[in-house]
C-alpha cells in the first residue's frame, strides 16, 4: 500500500463488522432455539425421544463426512470442467459469427456443450444418478468403493451442467468495454480472461455458485438409493433398525443444517470482503440504536 | 508515424468506411469531426486494430501492421486508447488500473510498475486518488485515470474516442486541460471529438468525415472558417452555432 488509510474509517468499518457478526449469530441462535423448543415440546408430548438422539448422533458423523466429501469432490472437479464449458457457451456464438479460424472446433463444441447442459437441466438428478451409477458400477465392478465413486461421478456430471450455465452468465455480464480497454493496453486474450473477466465475474457468480453447492449437497441424499453410505442412508438405517425414524430424520436434518449454515455464513463474509467499494447497491446497514439523536431531526421511520 | 491507406470496413452489409486515407506525423494532433454514424470511431479503432480493416493498410512508422505476421497486441502497446465511457477496470483501484499493463504486458516488477503508475497519476493530477476504485471517482477523474493508464505504457501515440462526450462541463474542462498539456508536451494524438474549442486551439489538422469518407481536411482555421462542401458547411454552422 502506498497510501495510509485513515484511522477513523478503519474504526467505523470494525464496528460495522461487529454488528454484522452479532446480527448473524442472533439469527442462528433464533433458529437453534426454535428447533430445541420444538424438540422439547415434542419430547414432553412423547412424540420424540431426546435421549435417543443424544445417544445416537455420533452414528451420523462418518456418513456426514462421506456426503460432504462426495459433494466437495464433485463440485471442485465440476468447477474445473465447467469453466471452459462456460467459456464455450458465452463466446462460442461470437467466434462462429466472426468466422474466425477457430470456428471449425468451436461450432461443434458449442453444439455439444449446449446439448449437454440442456440434457442435465432437463432431467431429474435422481434419474441421472440411477443411470450413471448403474452404468459405472457395471463398468468398474470389483474396484474398492465402486458405489461411492460412481455416486461422485453422477454428482459431478450433474453439477457440470449447472455450473457451466452459471459461468456463462457470469462471463457475459462483463461488459465489452472492459475487454476493449484490456485489449487497448496490449493484453493477450488469456490475460484478459485471467485478470479482467474472471475476477469480475467470480464476484457476481459467488452467490449462484454457493446455491449450486448447497443444492448439490442436498442432492447427495439421493446417493442413498445407489448404496452410498451417506447421511440419508445412515438416518434411514438408524431410524428403522432402532425403530425411532422421527428422531433419526431430525438428526439427519440437523446435520445438513450444521454444514450448510456455516458455509453460507462464510460465503457472506467473503462477499463483503471482496466487495468493490462504491459499486452496486450500498451494503444494508442498521440505524444505530445507541447514542442520543439530535432533537431537531425527525425520527427515522422504522424498517 | 501513423497512417491509414484506402481503409474499407463492412459490418455485415453496412459499408462503414469507404476508402479512408490519413497520416499523422510525430508530435501532431489530428482531430476528426463529423456527424454521428459517419465512421469516426470505427476509423479510430482501426488504427489500433480493435477493428480489423477489410481492405487497406494501417501503417506505423511505415510498417504495415494489419498483417497476420504482426501481433495486434504489439500494435496496441505502441498506440494507447482512451474511450468515451472510460472503461476503467471496475475491480481494480486507480493505481492498479495503471499498474496492470506495466506488470502483465511489459512484465515489469511490481515496485517499478507502481512507481511509474504513481508518476502517471501525478501527471493527470490524481496521485491522491491512487487507492480509490473507479466507482468512487467522478467521471472526469475516471477519464484522467484512463489517460494515465494509456500513457503508462509509453505509447508512440494516443487515440481519444470522444473522451469528453459522457462528462459534465466541469469534468470536460479537467479532461481537456490534461489533453492540452499532453499536446504541449509533444504527444502524438488522434482525437475524435465534438469539442470545437479544443480542435481550434490544439489541432494541427482537422478531418471532416461523413458517410464513411473523409470529405474535407485542413487546418482548423481553414476548415472551420471556409468549409468547401455543403455537408461540412452544415455541420460547422450547427456545432459552432
Amino acid at each position: 500500500m502506498i497510501l495510509i488509510r485513515g484511522a477513523p474509517s478503519a474504526g467505523r468499518a470494525g464496528r460495522r463488522r461487529d454488528a454484522t457478526i452479532v446480527r448473524s449469530t442472533g439469527n442462528l441462535t433464533a433458529t437453534l432455539v426454535f428447533i430445541i423448543v420444538l424438540l422439547v415440546v415434542l419430547d414432553r408430548l412423547g412424540a420424540v425421544s431426546i435421549p435417543f438422539m443424544v445417544q445416537w448422533w455420533p452414528f451420523l458423523v462418518t456418513p456426514a463426512a462421506t456426503a460432504l466429501g462426495a459433494t466437495t469432490i464433485a463440485f471442485v472437479v465440476g468447477f474445473v470442467i465447467a469453466v471452459p464449458l462456460g467459456l464455450v457457451r458465452a463466446y462460442g456464438p461470437d467466434v462462429v459469427r466472426r468466422k474466425a479460424p477457430a470456428s471449425v472446433v468451436v461450432a461443434p463444441l458449442y453444439g455439444l456443450t449446449t446439448g449437454y447442459v440442456e440434457a442435465i437441466r432437463g432431467t431429474p438428478a435422481f434419474v441421472q444418478i440411477l443411470l450413471i451409477s448403474a452404468a459405472a458400477t457395471r463398468a468398474f465392478t470389483g474396484l474398492p468403493n465402486v458405489e461411492l465413486w460412481a455416486g461422485v461421478l453422477a454428482l459431478t456430471v450433474n453439477t457440470i451442467g449447472y455450473q457451466a450455465e452459471v459461468f456463462r452468465a457470469g462471463f457475459q455480464s462483463v461488459g465489452q468495454g472492459q475487454v476493449d480497454a484490456a485489449k487497448s493496453i496490449g493484453m493477450r486474450p488469456t490475460q484478459i480472461f485471467v485478470y479482467i473477466t474472471l475476477p469480475q465475474s467470480l464476484r457476481i457468480i459467488l452467490l449462484p455458485l454457493t446455491n449450486e453447492w448447497i443444492g448439490l449437497f442436498k442432492a447427495s441424499a439421493l446417493l442413498w438409493y445407489v448404496a452410498v453410505r451417506e447421511l440419508m442412508w445412515a438416518g434411514n438405517y438408524l431410524g428403522y433398525t432402532q425403530v425411532h425414524p422421527i428422531e433419526a430424520f431430525f438428526l439427519v436434518a440437523f446435520f445438513y443444517l450444521l454444514i450448510i449454515i456455516p458455509l453460507s455464513r462464510g460465503v457472506s463474509y467473503l462477499e463483503r470482503k471482496k466487495r468493490i467499494p462504491g459499486l452496486g447497491v450500498p451494503e444494508p446497514t442498521r440505524p444505530r440504536r445507541a447514542g442520543p439523536r439530535p432533537a431537531a431531526s425527525p425520527a427515522a421511520p422504522g424498517p | 508515424m501513423i497512417a491509414a491507406k484506402g481503409v474499407h470496413k463492412w459490418f455485415g452489409t453496412l459499408h462503414v468506411l469507404k476508402g479512408v486515407d490519413l497520416t499523422v506525423e510525430k508530435g501532431d494532433v489530428l482531430v476528426i469531426v463529423g456527424p454521428s454514424g459517419s465512421g469516426k470511431s470505427t476509423l479510430l479503432r482501426c488504427l489500433n486494430l480493435l477493428v480489423i480493416p477489410d481492405e487497406g493498410d494501417i501503417l506505423i512508422d511505415g510498417v504495415k501492421v494489419n498483417d497476420p505476421k504482426v501481433r495486434p497486441e504489439w500494435v496496441r502497446q505502441q498506440v494507447g486508447m482512451v474511450f468515451q465511457s472510460f472503461n476503467l477496470f471496475t475491480h481494480l483501484t486507480a493505481l492498479e488500473n495503471v499498474v496492470i499493463g506495466l506488470r502483465k504486458v511489459k512484465r515489469m516488477p511490481r515496485a517499478d510498475a507502481e512507481r511509474i503508475a504513481l508518476r502517471e497519476l501525478e501527471r493527470v493530477g490524481l496521485a491522491d486518488k491512487a487507492e480509490a476504485y473507479p466507482a468512487q471517482l467522478s467521471g472526469g477523474q475516471q477519464q484522467r485515470v484512463a489517460i494515465a493508464r494509456a500513457l503508462a505504457l509509453n505509447p508512440k501515440a494516443v487515440l481519444f474516442d470522444e473522451p469528453t462526450s459522457a462528462l459534465d462541463p466541469e469534468s470536460i474542462r479537467e479532461v481537456l486541460g490534461v489533453m492540452m498539456k499532453l499536446a504541449d508536451e509533444g504527444m502524438t494524438m488522434v482525437v475524435v471529438t465534438h469539442e470545437m474549442g479544443f480542435a481550434k486551439t490544439v489541432a494541427d489538422e482537422v478531418l471532416f468525415m461523413a458517410d464513411g469518407q473523409i470529405l474535407e481536411r485542413g487546418t482548423p482555421g481553414e476548415l472551420f472558417a471556409h468549409p468547401r462542401t455543403d455537408r461540412a458547411r452544415a455541420f460547422v454552422s450547427q456545432v459552432l452555432g
